[in-house]
């Protein structure tokens, strides 16, 4: 293992904001990575100004949401809008490996820094964008708030009660897992391809796309003539498989039994109770026809265990288990992440030790690791702009009270 | 109409070769790497892997899920290769499951890495490599679990619902595949391979949105809350011929209310002019009971004759945040998605399938299923020549 971050030496000038975008460029930068964030003093990144605030009072600077997204990054404040700001946009994008955005189409543009700017003075660029519906189509203006990607990309409508309306998944998934990561990957593989012919890349990620792959099998079944909808915790061959009350209040323990040898197991750790015998749920396909009936009786034995014994002595002996974590379990009781020293306390300058989320995978050679706590807005203007663009002190001090820098 | 062209430059990972002997917990990653044109082996036993036999199934009999996951790759059987050698011959190895098994297997990271010092071995597993959990038996449910997302997930009255499909893998493959990349780069640096250890249980743990930092922050935890914010004008709407999704207000403030209000006027819902009052601006009513069954009651009567796609439509013209919740067969009917050539045709077997296509474009390389090649769009995992389902 050396210090050596495997990202060392790639610049990436970070136009991204609120929720998708700073997921894609965090992993980067973790990775070693020079992160730029490019912040407006005036319309700052919304998710800043979004809880949980440190101790419950909102600022710029206290937001856990915007702080856990942006790790290991630079913030330099630029106006956009005024002629000079442009200008050293331009310079930092000369001067970097990497634009990203995620802005609605156009914008980019419309600010002077499109595609078409940029490669005339980078041509090897790697330029991702990350629309909501894509660059073109007739959809191609419209928006949404809150749930509109889930709901329109196909994953709400299948995540659910299926006796109740769709439900999802109690979070913008979209947000954190297929749109910020699949950018990251395509951003990862195009550097590869830069490193091998020269050639740069504009990138669209259109987070409609991205995120009906997560329901791709659904639309592979429906083009073959399945009716797909909406399953609660079935599986489609496993039984029992849920989701199962326990003893204490809002106690719950996720089992799945796919077959005889799991069967048998969960029937030993319950101490074979007489209605295991039962005809009906003789082998895997019987019991997949029984499930609703299986799922009450079972029901009935876990009510009466601590969920955590529970899962523990099924999977000891070799049945899937979990007890359902929630965040409280999740910081302070669980071994497995304890062991893995999963979560990273880090020291910000205004939010005092906060807690951030690990990096999910650990590289033995070159790992990375969350470098900094979140910039303050426009904690590295200054430095930026002198030690890296060049821009002289008075120069500076010019742009700074004029409000274009800083 | 602008449809995109796929250009014919080599995938950006070509020349790359990626050894996949994962489950159904790792496949998505190899998935990946294949449509950005790395060849992907996967090798599998004489029969083939479990994931063959998953429901549903084409009308071939061929796994509906398994076709998603493999498109692009080429398969060979256990017994027709020498493994060892074939792992020589690559840059990446994916497995997905727990050390014990790998270990059974001689496939543990330490010893694939020590035999075969310039293999980026990338273990994907339920639990990670370490700890007391990582040889425990898992599945997507006990992982949606163990990672915190079902404790978010679901109406509080009922059990904790998790999302369809297999999300786990997804979670953990995107991680998978973004972590794999950062080690090519390494690798192409360096020379040195390494392991890669991902933990599918830490990859769910890291899209809890801001539930943790709620807690550490604010000492709240947060609990299943159904699907969403309770607000007057905002979460699904049934209409004609299933749900939207409105979002009229956010954080008690009204958002384009004026354009909500004019519509349900313009639609025959002349009760609406009563949104106009000054208490519908304000929190407290807005949260209330009273007001988001009032709301309810005029746009449900408004959407009753009116389908998802017309309200859709209609809507965000007028600056309104609307949309459809869609289904499979409304997605592969969407005016949007085959404006954009987004759909591939894949044949599997003799049936004609639609594939949804890449995450991403690339302007200058080719990226999605057998990397644009007509005739590895399919690939030979999904032949019939050497493995029957």
């Amino acid at each position: 293992m050396t210090d050596a971050l495997p990202l060392e030496g790639v610049r990436i000038a970070d136009f991204t904001w609120v929720g998708a975008g700073p997921f894609l460029t965090k992993p980067l930068a973790d990775h070693g990575a020079d992160v730029i964030k490019v912040e407006s003093r005036t319309r700052t990144d919304p998710i800043r100004s979004m809880a949980p605030f440190r101790d419950g009072e909102p600022g710029p600077d206290r937001s856990g949401y915007f702080a856990n997204r942006n790790t290991s990054k630079r913030s330099v404040c630029i106006d956009l809008k005024h002629p000079e700001g442009r200008e050293i946009a331009l310079e930092l994008i000369a001067r970097s490996d990497v634009v990203a955005d995620n802005f609605t189409p156009g914008t980019m543009h419309r600010l002077g820094l499109g595609y078409d700017t940029v490669k005339k003075i980078r041509p090897d660029i790697i330029y991702i964008e990350m629309p909501m519906q894509g660059n073109a189509g007739p959809h191609r203006d419209f928006g949404g708030y809150g749930l509109a990607i889930a709901a329109a990309g196909g994953l709400l409508g299948l995540s659910g009660y299926p006796d109740r309306p769709p439900v999802g998944t109690g979070t913008n998934y979209p947000d954190h897992v297929p749109n910020p990561l699949h950018a990251a990957i395509a951003v990862l593989a195009a550097l590869r391809n830069r490193r091998r012919t020269g050639r740069g890349e504009y990138i669209e990620l259109a987070q409609l796309e991205s995120t009906v792959n997560v329901v791709g099998p659904a639309l592979l079944a429906a083009s073959a003539g399945h009716r797909v909808e909406r399953a609660g915790n079935d599986d489609p061959v496993a039984a029992p498989h849920g989701v199962y009350p326990c003893r204490d209040e809002d106690s719950w323990c996720a089992i799945g039994v796919f077959d005889d040898r799991q069967w048998q197991a969960l029937t030993r750790v319950l101490g074979a109770p007489a209605w295991t015998a039962r005809p009906d749920f003789t082998d895997a396909a019987a019991r997949h026809r029984a499930r609703r009936e299986l799922d009450k009786v079972l029901s009935a034995e876990t009510s009466a265990w601590d969920a955590t014994k529970l899962a523990d002595a099924l999977a000891d002996a070799g049945v899937p288990a979990s007890p359902v974590r929630n965040t409280d379990d999740l910081l302070h009781r669980d071994p497995q992440l304890r062991a893995r020293e999963h979560w990273v306390q880090l020291d910000h300058p205004v939010m005092g030790p906060s807690v951030y989320d690990g990096i999910p995978y650990r590289l033995s050679r070159t790992p990375g690791r969350l470098r900094a706590p979140a910039p303050l807005l426009g904690a590295d203007s200054r430095s930026v702009c002198l030690d890296l663009l060049g821009i002289d002190e008075k120069t500076y001090a010019r742009l700074a009270r004029e409000g274009v820098v800083g | 109409m602008n449809v995109p062209e796929i250009p014919t430059n080599p995938g950006p990972l070509d020349g790359v070769r990626v050894i996949d002997l994962t489950t159904w917990l790792g496949a998505y990653t190899g998935r990946l790497l294949a449509d950005l044109g790395a060849e992907v082996i996967r090798v599998e036993p004489d029969g083939g892997v479990p994931e063959r036999r998953r429901p549903p199934f084409t009308a071939d009999g061929m796994s509906l899920s398994f076709v998603f996951t493999e498109v692009g790759k080429t398969s060979v059987s256990e017994s027709e290769v020498d493994l060892e050698e074939l792992l020589g011959t690559g840059q990446i190895l994916l497995t997905s499951k727990g050390p014990a098994a790998l270990r059974a297997k001689g496939l543990h990271p330490d010893d694939v890495t020590r035999r075969h010092p310039s293999l980026v071995h990338v273990s994907i597993s339920p639990y990670g490599l370490t700890g007391p959990h990582a040889d425990r038996p898992a599945s997507d449910l006990t992982l949606l679990a163990a990672g915190g997302l079902l404790s978010l997930a679901g109406d509080p009255d009922r059990e904790p619902v998790r999302p369809w499909g297999s999300q786990s893998a997804v979670v953990g493959g995107v991680h998978a595949a973004a972590a794999t990349l950062i080690a090519l780069l390494a690798l192409e640096t360096s020379g040195c391979g390494q392991t890669v250890d991902v933990s599918v249980q830490e990859a769910v743990a890291h899209s809890l949105e801001n539930a943790v930092q709620y807690l550490d922050l604010e000492g709240l935890v947060r609990k299943r809350a159904g699907a969403g914010p309770m607000e007057a004008g905002t979460g699904l709407f049934r209409c004609a011929d299933g749900w939207v999704y409105l979002v009229g207000g956010l954080g008690g403030r009204p958002l384009a209310w004026s354009a909500i209000v004019n519509w349900l006027e313009e639609g025959g819902i002349g009760e609406a002019a009563k949104l106009r009052e000054d208490r519908w601006r304000q929190a407290e009513w807005r949260r209330s009971a009273e007001a988001r069954a009032d709301f309810r009651a005029m746009f449900e009567r408004f959407a009753l004759n009116r389908t998802k796609e017309d309200l859709y439509e209609r809507g965000q013209r007028c600056g309104i945040s609307i949309a459809p919740v869609s289904t499979p067969d409304d997605l592969l009917n969407s005016p949007q998605l085959n404006a954009q050539s987004y759909f591939r045709r894949i044949t599997v077997g003799t049936v004609e399938l639609m594939l949804p296509g890449p995450p991403y474009r690339f302007s200058h390389a080719n990226v999605g299923p057998g990397a644009g090649l007509p005739e590895r769009a399919t690939s030979s995992v999904l032949r019939h020549e050497r493995i029957t389902a």
